[in-house]
């Protein structure tokens, strides 16, 4: 029974000293890109237009030469005014006219 | 036996509820050149991004900017909070503090709309409060921009952002740090 409750013991001891050395390993490591990440706001804050004299209108394009009129689009090509030959038609045979019966019963005489 | 069993297993509970870390804020020292200007505290489980003076050039115009010191804080598991300070130089009131504030503000947010403006004293300092709304990637939020007056010509901004659907129990986070707000000149 005591033996047992030793042993018991040496193991919870033992465990509560394990967590305590694992856990000692938390927190102290230099870790780099761990934390800082995406900050727009910081990065934000970081920006400003203050120092930045707004009074002075620079033309950046000053040197530039004028723009080239637009060139004129070429004309739109005309469809041709005669049709193409049609391609030859092989023959087919026309259908039989309507053609009234040859022979008609007369009117029965009386 | 079992009563020392149950003894070390109290020692263990006992070791690891006060192993926590205690509630305290944390103060922070706002410097420019070797200056303290103010402190404020950052809350507990937040996280603090301290930036220097630098100059940031834009890629496509090659013109550079100053820029002073940002501080930015959030909390460590949640993005939807952000607050920030600076202190730009050469600027020595509110009124420039304000012109500072709109030469930011739109980058901070798109489509900035001010709903209210207030004159107040925070840290026994005047300032100008403005509050509002906007978006930002896509989703609404809203924001308060302070302009503290500090004195010998300086100013602190401030900038809250709470972003649409953040708890609101940050408000209450974000008010404390305005009243941990101290000027140290």
């Amino acid at each position: 029974m005591t033996r047992k409750v030793m042993k018991r013991s040496v193991l919870a001891l033992g465990l509560g000293a394990a967590t305590f050395t694992l856990s000692a390993c938390d927190g102290v490591t230099v870790g780099v890109g761990y934390g800082v990440g995406y900050d727009p706001y910081y990065d934000s804050m970081l920006w400003n237009d203050y120092y930045h004299d707004r009074d002075v209108d620079v033309d950046v394009d000053i040197n530039r030469p004028d723009r080239p009129d637009r060139p004129n689009p070429p004309a739109r090509p005309k469809p041709p005014i005669a049709k193409p030959p049609s391609r030859p038609h092989p023959p087919v045979a026309r259908p039989p006219a309507a053609r009234p019966p040859i022979h008609r019963p007369s009117p029965r005489r009386r | 036996m079992r009563n020392l069993l149950s003894m070390a297993l109290t020692a263990c509970a006992a070791t690891w509820l006060l192993g926590a870390p205690t509630l305290a804020d944390t103060p922070v020292t706002y410097t420019d050149e070797g200056r303290a200007l103010f402190r404020f505290d950052v809350p507990d489980f937040w996280t603090l991004r301290t930036g220097g003076p630098r100059e940031i050039e834009d890629t496509d115009l090659g013109d550079a900017r100053a820029v002073s010191r940002v501080m930015g804080i959030k909390p460590v598991t949640d993005d939807n909070v952000w607050m920030g300070f600076v202190s730009p130089s050469r600027v020595s009131s509110i009124k420039g503090g304000l012109r500072y504030l709109e030469d930011i503000d739109k980058f901070l947010v798109k489509d900035p709309t001010v709903t209210s403006t207030s004159d107040t004293r925070i840290g026994g300092l005047p300032a100008h409060v403005v509050r509002g709304t906007g978006n930002r990637d896509g989703r609404g939020v809203n924001f308060t921009a302070t302009v503290i007056d500090l004195p010998r010509d300086r100013v602190a901004i401030g900038v809250a952002i709470l972003r649409d659907g953040a708890d609101p129990s940050y408000v209450d986070a974000l008010n404390a740090v305005f009243v941990s707000f101290r000027s140290l000149q």
